[in-house]
């Protein structure tokens, strides 16, 4: 499928970008297999629009109604990006595509709300759902046991470790109808360079989609899946079994290694974070006049104690009522 | 054959990760780079889960272990250098820390 119809509005906006030399020279690389798909200089203006759309959703000190521009900005191209790159699968409803169209859509709002939001909480929470996304994905590709140690480590370790840090060292909640960037500290409300970041980041992104969409029909196709014999239960191998063998005949030596990082890790982060206690001149503890000295083992004992009223030692002077 | 390739896949982990990098260089909150930096390994973790998918190995989901391996690792340094930093300056703002020695 050549490129469809909605593209050509941002051609025009592309060719006022971008000098007629600059196209001319884009269109030029097109061959049969990239217009089969999808065309570089489409790429271009679609990463042109979101990066323009990225920059005002970056937090700044400008207006919210900006900030909702750029946001539209980018999820027009956002938008637009799958409508080029969806074929529809001879006229059935795939499955799997719905599915993968769903994942990857929660997957990559909930990331860029992540580098967009001006509160570092939410960008947490943003994360979790990235997280979870990215679990569908691969459960997707049949790879059950990696989204559940995706889910386990990420959502549930290191990211309660992520908004523990942030409750611990941030700044007091915002109240409603006020702009974020009142209460929050100025490194969070505005960002740094968006202009030159999001150039290259661009930039980058174009580059990897235009590779993987050039060399797209270079890919192998997914080899048919290897059969299972359903009614013999020791041939049935999930991927935790497959990961296991090969991590365990393959990988040995790096799984160790592994072992031995995280081991190290936690030894690290205890000892950066530890709170230093100072004894020196200043702190030195000195018993105030109030306090009793510390007592011996001989004063302790309660027959040692001297005892008033009565010679003998063991009988208590006083009542204890 | 399904209307998702392994192109499809690729193209959201590239995505995620020029998005990650993005973040990391603009945002100026410590923790929110770190967050960033994690973003990162997610886009990766995607392209290589889809390799070996389509594949059929299982070095891509072994590497995807290693890769979290390293996140846990990153995360809990890096999260005990940030509270050591915020208690010594009490800000988060990385260009608080412009000037060092060394």
């Amino acid at each position: 499928m050549a490129a469809v119809p909605p593209s050509t509005g941002f051609f025009a906006l592309g060719s006022m970008v971008f000098s007629p030399a600059v196209l001319a020279s884009v269109a030029s690389v097109t061959d049969e297999r990239l217009t089969a798909y999808i065309s570089p200089a489409v790429v271009l203006v679609l990463c042109v629009v979101a990066g323009i759309g990225t920059i005002m959703l970056l937090p700044g000190k400008r207006e919210i109604a900006f900030r909702r521009i750029g946001g539209a900005l980018l999820g027009v191209a956002g938008l637009l990006f799958p409508a080029m790159i969806y074929r529809p699968g001879g006229g059935h409803l795939d499955a799997a595509g719905v599915y993968f169209w769903i994942f990857s859509a929660i997957a990559i709002v909930a990331a860029v709300r992540v580098v967009t939001h001006p509160r570092p909480v939410y960008s947490a929470l943003y994360f979790v759902l990235t997280v979870f996304a990215s679990a569908g994905l691969f459960i997707l590709m049949y790879a059950e046991f990696m989204a559940a140690a995706l889910v386990i480590i990420y959502a549930g370790a290191i990211l309660i470790t992520y908004v523990f840090v942030i409750m611990l060292a941030s700044s007091a909640s915002v109240p409603e109808g006020k702009p974020a960037a009142a209460v929050l500290g100025e490194y969070d409300a505005v960002s740094r360079e968006p202009f030159i970041a999001c150039c290259v980041g661009f930039a980058l992104m174009g580059v990897l989609l235009f590779v993987i969409f050039d060399r797209a029909h270079d890919l192998r196709p997914p080899s048919p899946e290897p059969t299972v014999d359903l009614s013999n239960p020791e041939t049935i191998q999930g991927t935790a079994q497959s990961v296991g063998n090969y991590l365990f005949t393959n990988q040995m030596v790096s799984l160790e290694v592994a072992g031995v990082i995280l081991t190290i890790a936690m030894v690290g982060a205890i000892v950066i974070a530890r709170r230093r206690v100072m004894i020196g001149a200043e702190d030195a503890f000195e018993p105030s006049a109030e306090m009793s000295p510390i007592l011996t083992p001989q004063d302790d004992s309660p027959a040692s104690v001297p005892v008033y009223g009565t010679r003998n030692p063991r009988q208590k002077g006083h009542p204890e009522t | 054959m399904t209307t998702i390739e392994l192109q499809h896949f690729l193209a959201v982990g590239a995505i995620m990760f020029a998005i990650g990098m993005i973040g990391f260089v603009t945002r100026r909150n410590l923790i929110v780079m770190f967050l960033c930096t994690e973003l990162m390994f997610q886009g990766v973790a995607i392209s290589l889960i889809a390799f070996s998918r389509y594949n059929h190995d299982m070095a891509g989901q072994a590497f995807v272990i290693f890769v979290l391996v390293i996140a846990a690792a990153e995360a809990a340094l890096a999260l005990g250098l940030i509270v050591l930093l915020f208690r010594t300056k009490n800000t988060l703002d990385a260009d608080a820390w412009r000037e060092m020695k060394g």
